[in-house]
């Protein structure tokens, strides 16, 4: 991790009356970093950013910053500025006055107001529409308009709470690129609550998935991609196709074993903490391939062949998308051409798409009849 | 045809409603007012005029003053409960602050003759605490016992407008502001109070109008000269049974109102434009 955290959370906790909220949350962002928090509604992505913002007092933990205390200033007197999901401009004062105000607060004469203002619209293109009214622009505007009130006062954290989810799918796209090239361009420290995973693979530096008031996992977008540390996360970041399996720990691999639709195979354990016994196993559709049953082809080394019949197929463009039966299950596979429904097909997940989770719990219980028991599981699975 | 009539039947009885017990009535207080012995002139009016043109005035500084207190302590009722941060002092104000609303206007009359007088509870207390010796005590029922007493009655009201005005607001508007280092009372006069004007505005033009036509408070508090339109209204009808300045003193406060309307109308329509 970075040498010296700039904005640092330890161990918050939040709890709104009896609910818990946030539980021993640990975050360390550098100085210009920019972190994306990731959930989905109710997981505490905005909780936590309105405790770092100040708006949330944490019932344990502390919030500082440049390794300065700030869990007990007021969100005013800890250098961030928060721009909000619903923008909250001012309606009755023009774009102007609602980028100005701040600075307003801060006694600055008019002139030197009005330049920084002028600065702002320049930047964020908003040139020409000084006079206006909240209610006389367009989304994308109000959200520039709210990104320079935050931005006027020269804060050192920028905090923004879904600031594109208002906005049109096609605009959302374009200002995902601008913000995230005006942060690198002002060097300033961003915190980006979202729950759209592109947005946040996207924009941040680093992704901070939240699961129920806990960090699920903290990583670079390319690491919570693609090494998912728990069935969660895997699912969050798009590995929505989830299959059962069994197998144990050999040597530095895992053997999957046969089961009534799949055939066994052995995928390297690359410091995964399975355990034998029964594990899930989560792929991504356009990871996996779709091949007609009575392919004969060799795969790939520790390729996961699942046999299954096809149930329909779509078009969401540029591929086929098929659901597939597997067993009891459903799976969603990609392929360049459709094939008809109730064909038999097998699908193939290559081993580097292939996650594999033990279910919680089972390291601690590894030994003893536990494990006995998960074995014979698996056992009566496979007759 | 036969749905447009049927539409016309329908609507019937409350259209005749309003006009036998509202147009009708007020029509003839209107016709009334300019109706000297059988002919028509502007003879009530010089006479409302010699007689009362004091207790107009009278009238309209009294209702004007008691608007703009009023209007002073809605907003700080709303802005205390919407912006408070001592969670126990915001309910008690919430649980407290709307009793006047149910209470009658000649009981408040009542309650504050008998609190305001000179020998009444306020002095009193004040006495006893030291504050004033008692040949300070001076009697409040004159002018500012029936601001006191509109005040009492009326802020509840338009506080109960504008707290629920201030509570739909975007709370997003208001930490957006203390995130930029506003203060509570700059937030209050700043942010809030200009998002709820209209809602303000209308509740202090209903509460003008209310205040006009209060009869019972000036009777009780401030039986002496100048006194407000109403009791002179009601003083030309039982004395003398004078119906022509009485309706023409109607019409006269039926004009200020309507200019208070005006006001808020024209408030209206710019803010929607």
């Amino acid at each position: 991790m970075t040498p010296a955290p700039f904005l640092e959370v330890k161990k918050a906790s939040v709890a709104y009356g009896a609910t818990t909220v946030l539980e021993g949350i640990d975050l360390a962002i550098a100085k210009g970093e920019f972190v994306a928090l990731l959930g989905s509604s109710g997981c505490g992505k905005t909780t936590l950013l309105r405790t770092i913002a100040g708006f949330v007092k944490p019932v344990a933990g502390t919030i500082s910053v440049a390794g300065r205390d700030v869990t007990r200033l007021p969100p005013d007197k800890r250098g961030m500025a928060l721009v909000f999901q619903s923008y909250a401009l001012w309606p009755h004062m023009t774009v102007a006055q609602n980028i100005g105000y701040g600075l307003k607060l801060r006694r600055q004469p008019a002139d030197a107001i009005a330049r920084r203002v002028a600065e702002m619209e320049a930047l964020l293109g908003l040139t020409g529409l000084s006079r206006r009214k909240p209610a006389q622009l367009s989304g994308g505007q109000r959200q520039r308009v709210a990104l320079g009130r935050a931005l006027a006062i020269d804060p050192e954290i920028l905090l923004l709470d879904e600031p594109l989810s208002n906005l049109d799918a096609r605009i959302r796209l374009s200002v995902r690129h601008e913000i995230r090239a005006l942060q690198r361009r002002l060097g300033i420290t961003a915190v980006h609550v979202t729950h759209d995973r592109e947005e946040a693979m996207v924009m941040a530096d680093r992704i901070v998935i939240l699961d129920g008031g806990r960090i699920a996992q903290a990583g670079t977008p390319e690491e919570v991609y693609n090494r998912p540390v728990s069935s969660f996360v895997a699912a969050f970041m798009g590995a929505e196709n989830c299959v059962s399996l069994a197998g144990r720990v050999t040597g530095g691999h895992f053997a999957i074993a046969a089961g009534p639709t799949n055939a066994p195979c052995t995928v390297p354990l690359a410091g995964r903490p399975l355990v034998d016994g029964p594990v899930v196993a989560r792929f991504r559709a356009e990871a996996a391939t779709l091949v007609p049953a009575d392919d004969a082809s060799a795969k790939p080394e520790g390729t996961l062949v699942l046999s299954g019949r096809v149930e329909s197929a779509s078009y969401p463009g540029g591929h086929w998308r098929h659901a597939v039966v597997v067993g009891p299950d459903t799976v969603l596979v990609d392929a360049p051409a459709a094939f008809a429904p109730n064909t038999a097909v097998k699908v193939c997940v290559p081993p580097q798409a292939l996650f594999l989770f033990s279910p919680a719990g089972a390291e601690t219980a590894k030994a003893g009849p536990s494990a006995y028991k998960s074995n014979k599981a698996s056992e009566l699975a496979g007759a | 045809m036969s749905k447009r009539l049927l539409g016309l039947i329908l609507v019937l009885p409350a259209l005749a409603t309003i006009t036998l017990l509202f147009l009708v009535p007020l029509a003839a207080s209107i016709i009334g007012a300019f109706e000297i012995e059988g002919s028509y002139g502007l003879g009530n009016f010089d006479k409302a005029f010699a007689l009362y043109s004091q207790d107009i005035l009278f009238t309209v500084v009294i209702v004007s003053l008691s608007t703009a207190i009023i209007g002073l302590v809605a907003i700080a009722i709303g802005g205390y409960l919407t912006l408070g941060e001592n969670t126990l002092a915001v309910s008690i104000l919430r649980w407290l602050y709307r009793w006047p609303l149910f209470i009658p206007f000649i009981v408040v009359g009542q309650v504050l003759r008998t609190f305001l007088a000179k020998n009444g509870m306020m002095n009193n207390t004040l006495v006893s605490l030291g504050v004033i010796t008692p040949l300070e005590a001076t009697s409040f029922l004159d002018w500012r016992g029936i601001v006191i007493a509109f005040v009492w009655k009326q802020a509840p009201f338009v506080a109960l407008l504008v707290s629920g005005a201030m509570a739909s607001l975007d709370r997003g508007t208001i930490e957006a502001a203390r995130n930029l280092g506003a203060s509570r009372l700059r937030i209050l006069v700043e942010i809030v109070v200009p998002q709820v004007a209209t809602t303000l505005i209308v509740g202090l033009v209903l509460s003008f109008v209310t205040m006009m036509s209060v009869l019972s408070v000036p009777l009780m508090i401030n039986a002496q000269s100048p006194t407000m339109i109403t009791a002179d209204i009601a003083f030309r009808l039982n004395a003398y049974r004078d119906y022509g300045v009485a309706n023409a003193l109607g019409l006269i406060s039926l004009l200020i109102t309507a200019s208070v309307a005006w006001i808020y109308l024209k408030h209206n329509v710019r803010s929607q434009a």
